[in-house]
């Protein structure tokens, strides 16, 4: 198991880490992304689906209404998925997400950890932690 | 050109809706199922039981608008139907339920951008009013729960074209409203609570800063050809801002207190907020309206004068906002911008605007063909 600590001093940082990580995560694979609300899931995202030339970080919007955005690059897909509104085992099974889990897929899930399954089958988790207005504290964890 | 009547059907979220409109421009009926009790419990809307409660809801809703028009599966001309975006499982029910009349009834079938649908039911309406003076390019505001997006827009020969100029970055404007009656122990949906507590707030108690957005100069990115101007948006920044107040001001437990007591109420009153909301808390609410109200709009008439837009639209879900309608008819008078908004029935979701979007494509023969499919994602 290794951990690796960052720290972002501002949304384009945030973005830049974003593309920074990306090389580490591998499909398929799922990747947990924890942190409260404004702590730049929807941000470090950003950053990841540009380095996968899946969509451009103006591109990629919050989840939240929709639940699934789709960002297809040459080589590989990203799901981006908000599981804020979901509170039931039987709400999430009707997402479908098993369905998504290609080889060529990786499943970016926002608030996948109110669901044990997925803190199991997590391959990397990051965590966001806000420590003032512009300062992030990012945890990766891979294994 | 004799008459035209389309059936529209609408099922891309919460709303089941069916409607039937004649030519584009006369509403003969406008039915909409509500599944807003459905989605209570859950915050929001999940997918599987807005498409179960879309096939329950599509054969009645359907019926019932056929018969307020007095017409018929047989009378009518065309059936047109959203095809996104939305979710798909919601956009698939109506879908299959309009190729399945359109094949039985041997009727053209039109597939219609649910985006473009807000755009006309403010057409539609200012047409069934009698004003077909409306100077061109119209620029758009279409703000909800799914969307925050500028498009210029224009009627060209038998169509229409749209350009878009502006979308949010982060958080649709409709979303950071859920989001912070939800926060606030609100419930489910935001904006209309907000709207009706924020009269009783201090506007100017919290101070929000305007979101900062940097536009990336695309000419460096190898996008030469993307030099029009741009207006995006961005409310998670507000959202945050709200929850740090929350955390700074001590009010996780009358929040947590607010939420149990607004769960006990079958169907909550004005008077059981206000009951259940300190001073506080309603300085709170009227300030992240006013802030993402005056957003908006400063957004907006930038956009419009950049563009030398002649005429202004302010459509979906949070264009039933009354401090948004209010504010942006005050300030685009003193610009001499002419701005409409869609009657309330109309700012939410319905089927009437996707039968109003439906007609110009019927006009130009463009007919969806029978494998067309959902498109969650798709852009205008």
């Amino acid at each position: 198991m290794a951990m690796q600590e960052f720290t972002t001093h501002s949304a384009e940082e945030t973005i830049a880490l974003g593309r920074t990580l990306a090389p580490f995560l591998s499909s398929p694979g799922l990747v947990l992304l924890r942190g409260d609300l404004g702590a730049g899931k929807t941000t470090l995202v950003k950053g990841i689906a540009e380095a996968f030339q899946a969509a451009s970080e103006e591109d990629v919007t919050s989840p939240t209404f929709t639940l699934i955005h789709e960002y297809r690059g040459p080589q590989t897909v990203l799901y981006h998925i908000d599981l804020y509104r979901i509170d039931t085992a039987r709400e999430l099974e009707t997402l479908g997400l098993d369905d998504l889990m290609a080889d060529n897929a990786i499943l970016l899930i926002e608030w996948g950890e109110k669901f044990e399954r997925f803190v199991k089958e997590r391959k990397v988790d990051i965590a966001l932690e806000r420590v003032s207005e512009n300062e992030r504290r990012v945890r990766v964890m891979q294994g | 050109m004799p008459d035209t009547y389309i059936l529209g059907i609408e099922s891309s979220c919460d709303e089941t809706a069916a409607a039937v409109v004649r030519s584009g421009e006369k509403m003969i009926s406008n039915v909409v199922a509500s599944q807003i009790a459905t989605h209570k419990p859950y915050g929001g809307v999940v997918p599987e039981l807005a498409s179960r409660e879309h096939l329950r809801a599509i054969v009645p809703v359907v019926r019932q608008a056929l018969a307020e028009s007095q017409q018929s599966y047989q009378s009518v001309d065309a059936i047109a139907v959203t095809q996104g975006p939305g979710l798909a499982g919601a956009l698939l029910v109506g879908i299959s339920y309009a190729k399945a009349l359109a094949f039985a009834l041997d009727k053209p079938l039109i597939a219609v951008n649910h985006l473009e649908g807000h755009i006309h039911a403010v057409l539609l309406e200012e047409r069934q009013k009698g004003n077909r003076e409306l100077a061109f390019p119209v620029l758009a505001l279409v703000v909800s729960g799914g969307h925050t997006h500028l498009y210029l827009a224009e009627e060209k020969g038998a169509g229409w074209t749209y350009q878009n100029i502006g979308h949010t970055r982060d958080d649709a404007a409709g979303e950071a409203f859920d989001k912070v009656a939800k926060l606030l122990g609100l419930g489910y949906p935001g904006g209309p609570v907000i709207d009706r507590l924020s009269v009783h707030g201090d506007p100017k108690a919290v101070k929000f800063g305007a979101p900062q957005i940097k536009h990336r100069d695309r000419n460096d990115r190898g996008k030469p050809e993307d030099t029009r101007p741009h207006f995006d948006f961005s409310y998670s920044g507000m959202k945050t801002a709200v929850l740090r107040y929350v955390e700074t001001h001590g009010l996780k437990t009358s929040i947590e207190a607010r939420r149990k007591a607004l769960a006990g109420i079958a169907k909550p009153k004005l008077e059981d907020y206000l009951a259940n909301c300190d001073r506080e808390t309603l300085d709170l609410v009227a300030s992240f309206q006013r802030a993402v109200v005056d957003d908006l709009i400063a957004k907006t008439l930038a956009a419009a004068a950049a563009c030398n837009a002649a005429t202004l639209f302010v459509t979906g879900g949070v264009a039933a906002n009354n401090e948004l309608r209010q504010s942006f008819e005050r300030e685009a008078a003193q610009q001499g911008l002419p701005v409409y908004f869609p009657s309330r029935p109309l700012s939410t979701d319905n089927a009437a605007m996707i039968a109003a979007a439906a007609y110009p494509k019927f006009l130009a023969g463009d007919f969806a063909a029978m494998d067309f499919s959902a498109e969650a994602g798709m852009r205008l």
